[in-house]
């Protein structure tokens, strides 16, 4: 301890303890010269002889600092000083190594910003690990659940600490009692004791507890999040008692949450809350699933023992609400559900568990571009470090300890992980940026547009790894080097071992390379074939939108805004059709019913559930979809008409056997007919990778209450109509939210993001793999070309054909290759396995994607290898053996 | 550097003990003074870089075992001195014992290859 602690203190007084040395020694000398010159030397004998007796002076004072200073932390100015100009004086080496230590940090870090808001990050509450979250799952949605199965869940007082239940995020209009300004904010409905389980303070005022949630709409109060105080009314104490109108209604604000709390779901982030009693809907419907429920477990009860628990209580409930029902095929599928019990430290995310698995993988993909990036950095010092032997054994011989070398050696890793780190974040900040891009909008929310601290320390930590990664071994070995030896040969020298190393490390390369483009390949092939499946619409261009009114608004009053918005867009310049639908195309929330088909044997026994959109006239003509049979709905389908349907393709194909005549054929209650007047092609609503479901398709104008998607066919570019469009909404009021308009087109990326996604990413690191594979080929070629210089002329002295050279010196770079595909091909058989989940169409063992890669590795082989084999074979004997 | 078969090495470590009894015995040493005195009591027998004894003092002295100081020779010269401490004498106790024990023990291995 005493000794570090010295040793640390004597890093900061290094020149002066230099001085101090040097004059001892000086003193030293002069006190042996003169003893010597005492017993009859002359100076000149005696000086020397003094000099001989210490030894050497200058190795004396190197074992000395080395020996005073921490060795693996002192970087003296000195070496900073010798690194930086050895490094300039190569500025092809040093771009190259930077480049490739950026490219692979940046990506890292890139990825890892995302990673962590996702994958690590654990809620700001007390004991996070406590907390479990209640995901329902059947037939009826995911996730969500209702409130009196809240109510049966919260009893169990047994098992937890507390249960709470909250809505999704979602985006009310809101405006403050004075002033009519009309703004939005974040609404999350929560139950009473949701703080309280959470273990959230007020910053000031008070939270909810249980009294603010006991009778529906008798509590208009809310709490605000310290984000949006801060940002919506700079942080005033005074907004304490004030009145906000949310959608509609009035609301007490009655305190704000403690700085850090940003609620429990991840992807986004609430500005204020509002008891669940406040909802407009009707709260003890057991139909009606809103509600997120996550509870505290009390240590004692494990996750199994709780995910039990639930099993058997979920079944008590669901006999209770479904048991007696008459419907047989709704009751199976109404008791066919389970709550899984999950871990709930990392919040809700519904973003995790769709994307998450893409994101490790992602993860574990720039893990391996930066280790390639390492092997291509160690192979190009290794070869500096060739062709500096003669200097490191000059300043051996002069007496710089092999310690201070490879302390210098890693001072310039440093300083290369260093700058690549600097660089590297400069590519992160843009390469997380092109990766958002990939995501939807609304999935882009929660991660931060800029690095945090932790992931700038991960950035840090990767870099260091990384020098020494590919630091270390190239300084130990360029600094073993027998420095006698090396001075009478003229540093030409070589040695096997390292050109050994180097080719390890090349075989490395390749084979990180190859797991990088074989997963490209796969990705790349598995998009190819989503984008090949038939969506079934040729108008891929047509704008849609989603249209929001307040709970409170009744059935009329949406129509009529809904029309008048219909009507302005239809007036717009370039705009040919309007129409709408719900949910409409490419929409999650997705709607489903039982049907009953009179002559039907698939609904004989029990109604089938199918898909049900409730569309507009002309809905098809806007997708460019033309009916195969009869006719779209048109203006005479009214409510008061008789009641209609279409069907699509897969409808007949499941639930009609195939019927080639299903026009006028009859669904429902015979008493109260609904008759098919036309069949459509399959629209896959639910995503390109949902085969198209069976779907009936009903007149809008049936809707009790209007919902859905606006649907607007221009000639204009699109972003002029989504402006447009966006100014129409805007005239309909305060009240009225506009989603944001996108084209099919894009909701068709959107759908697949994760894949485009994938593939790009994948694809670019697949490349930048090989590009760094091939530099160090190239590489290690042309050094071992330089090293057989002399046999290869003696040899075409002796009559070795050219032809022949060539193919001797192509032969070892694909021997490389060769071992490196072997290494490779396996472990990317083992890494495609994990990506199984994430492909579509495609088998991990896809030989499409393997045979392109090994493909890929052989060209670029060839291609790195073929420049220094074809000057081998050129080599003139004559020139060779004059230079010897 | 080495030139006759009579002159030994200095064994790793022993260093240390040659320097601590001698700055135990004859005092505060200056650099040089403690060099000729090493050599002197070894009666010539010891290949002692004189340079050598630098890093070594300094390690001595990262340990606690000895101190040094600036002051002025017999001869009126500005020397850096240095003195065995407390601690150093105990270590010089407990590496004396040691080392008498190494040497009785290799004693006896010599003796018995005598004997075969």
């Amino acid at each position: 301890m005493r000794t570090s602690l010295q040793r640390l203190w004597a890093l900061f007084r290094g020149r002066r303890l230099d001085r101090e040395l040097h004059d001892e020694i000086e003193i030293h000398l002069a006190m042996q010269e003169e003893e010597f010159r005492r017993q009859g030397m002359d100076a000149t004998a005696a000086r020397l002889a003094a000099r001989r007796e210490f030894g050497g002076v200058a190795q004396t004072q190197e074992i000395y600092r080395e020996r005073r200073g921490v060795p693996w932390f002192e970087l003296t100015a000195k070496d900073l000083r010798y690194a930086l100009r050895g490094l300039g004086r190569n500025p092809g080496f040093t771009a190259a190594a930077v480049l490739s230590l950026a490219l692979g940090i940046g990506a890292n870090t890139a990825i890892f910003s995302l990673f962590h808001v996702l994958m690590l990050d654990t809620l700001h509450v007390a004991k996070p690990a406590e907390l479990v979250t209640m995901f329902r799952t059947g037939a009826w949605g995911v996730g969500i659940s209702s409130y009196p199965l809240y109510l049966d869940i919260a009893k169990r007082t047994d098992l937890f600490n507390g249960v709470i239940a909250r809505s999704g995020v979602d985006k009310a209009p809101f405006r403050t009692a004075s002033g009519d300004h009309p703004e939005t904010a974040q609404r999350e409905f929560v139950t009473g004791n949701y703080f309280a389980v959470l273990g959230v303070a007020p910053a000031i005022g008070r939270l909810f507890t249980g009294a603010d949630n006991r009778t529906p709409h008798a509590h208009p109060l809310a709490v605000l999040s310290n984000d949006f105080w801060r940002r919506r009314f700079a942080a005033d104490p005074g907004v304490l008692g004030r009145t906000l109108v949310v959608d509609g209604k009035p609301l007490t604000v009655i305190g704000v949450a403690a700085p850090g709390f940003r609620g429990v779901e991840v992807d986004h982030h609430p500005d204020l809350w509002v008891p669940a009693m406040m909802t407009e809907n009707e709260i003890m419907e057991a139909g009606w699933h809103w509600l997120w429920i996550m509870a505290r477990r009390r240590p004692e009860a494990s996750r199994r023992h709780v995910q039990a628990a639930m099993d058997v209580l979920l079944q008590q409930y669901l006999a209770g609400v479904y048991g007696n029902h008459p419907n047989a095929g709704f009751k199976k599928i109404a008791m066919d559900q389970r709550i899984e019990v999950r871990a709930g430290a990392g919040g809700l995310s519904m973003l995790r568990d769709e994307f998450g698995h893409s994101l490790s993988v992602l993860m574990a993909a720039v893990g391996l571009v930066l280790l390639a990036a390492c092997a291509n950095v160690a192979n190009l010092l290794l070869a500096r470090g060739a062709a500096r032997r003669k200097e490191v054994a000059v300043r051996l011989s002069l007496g710089a300890s092999r310690g201070r070398l490879v302390r210098q050696a890693l001072t310039e890793s440093l300083l290369l992980a260093g700058a690549g780190c600097l660089l590297g974040v400069a590519f992160a900040f843009w390469g997380e940026r092109g990766v958002l891009q990939f995501l939807p909008a609304e999935s882009a929310e929660p991660f931060p547009a800029v690095p945090n601290a932790l992931v700038l320390a991960f950035t840090l930590g990767i870099s260091l790894l990384s020098a020494v990664l590919f630091g270390l071994l190239p300084a130990w070995r360029s600094t073993s080097v027998d420095a006698a030896d090396c001075i009478k040969s003229g540093g030409a020298q070589s040695s096997g071992r390292q050109s050994g190393l180097r080719k390890m490390l090349v075989v490395s390369q390749v084979a990180f390379s190859v797991t990088l483009v074989a997963l490209a390949g796969l990705f790349g092939h598995s998009l190819a074939t989503l984008r090949s499946v038939n969506l079934g619409f040729r108008n891929p261009a047509v704008m849609e939108f989603s249209l929001d009114f307040p709970q409170a608004w009744k059935a009329p009053q949406i129509q009529a805004a809904r029309d008048r918005l219909v009507a302005r867009l239809e007036a717009l310049p370039g705009v040919s059709l309007v129409t709408y639908g719900a949910p409409g195309p490419y929409r999650d929330g997705f709607s489903k019913a039982t049907i009953r088909i009179p002559g039907s044997e698939i609904t004989a026994t029990a109604p089938a559930w199918v898909s049900i959109q409730n569309v507009a006239p002309r809905y098809f003509e806007a997708l460019g979809a033309a009916p195969i049979a009869g006719r779209e709905f048109d203006r005479g389908d009214t409510p008061q008409s008789r009641k209609v349907a279409l069907v699509n393709e897969a409808f007949v194909r499941k639930m009609l056997a195939g019927d080639r005549h299903p026009l006028e054929r009859i669904l429902d209650d015979p008493l109260n007919p609904t008759f098919i007047v036309g069949v459509v092609p399959d629209v896959a609503h639910g995503g390109v990778r949902q085969p198209a479901v069976p779907t009936v398709y009903l007149p809008a104008a049936r809707m009790a209450k209007w919902w859905g998607a606006i649907l607007v066919r221009s000639a204009l570019p699109r972003e002029e109509t989504a402006r447009a469009i966006r100014a129409e909404v805007e005239r309909l009021g305060p009240d009225v939210t506009g989603g944001d308009p996108k084209t099919i087109a894009q909701r068709v990326d959107d759908s697949i993001y994760q894949d485009r996604l994938l593939a790009t990413v994948a694809g670019f690191f697949g490349g930048l793999a090989l590009l760094l594979a091939a530099v160090g080929l190239y590489g290690v070629v042309a050094y071992g070309m330089a090293q057989r210089a002399r046999e290869i002329g003696i040899r075409i002295a002796l009559g070795a054909r050219r032809g022949k050279v060539l193919w001797m010196m192509l032969g070892d770079p694909l021997l490389l290759v060769a071992a490196g595909l072997a290494i490779g091909l396996p472990a990317a058989l083992v890494a495609a396995g994990t990506v199984e989940k994430v492909l579509f169409g495609v088998k991990p063992a896809d030989p499409f994607a393997y045979l392109a890669t090994a493909g890929a590795l052989l060209a670029i082989g060839l291609a790195a290898a073929f420049l220094p084999a074809r000057r081998a074979a050129s080599i003139e004997p004559v020139e060779v053996l004059r230079q010897e | 550097m080495s030139t006759g078969e009579s002159k030994s090495d200095i064994l790793q470590g022993t260093l240390d003990l040659m320097v601590l009894r001698t700055l135990e015995t004859m005092g505060p040493q200056h650099g040089f003074g403690l060099a000729k005195r090493i050599q002197q009591i070894s009666g010539g027998a010891l290949d002692l870089n004189q340079g050598t004894l630098y890093p070594a003092l300094l390690r001595l002295e990262q340990r606690g075992w000895i101190r040094s100081r600036w002051g002025t020779s017999d001869a009126n010269r500005r020397a850096k001195y240095y003195e065995i401490t407390r601690k150093g004498r105990q270590q010089v106790e407990k590496e004396s014992e040691e080392w008498s024990r190494t040497v009785a023990i290799m004693e006896r291995f010599v003796r018995l290859a005598e004997e075969d």
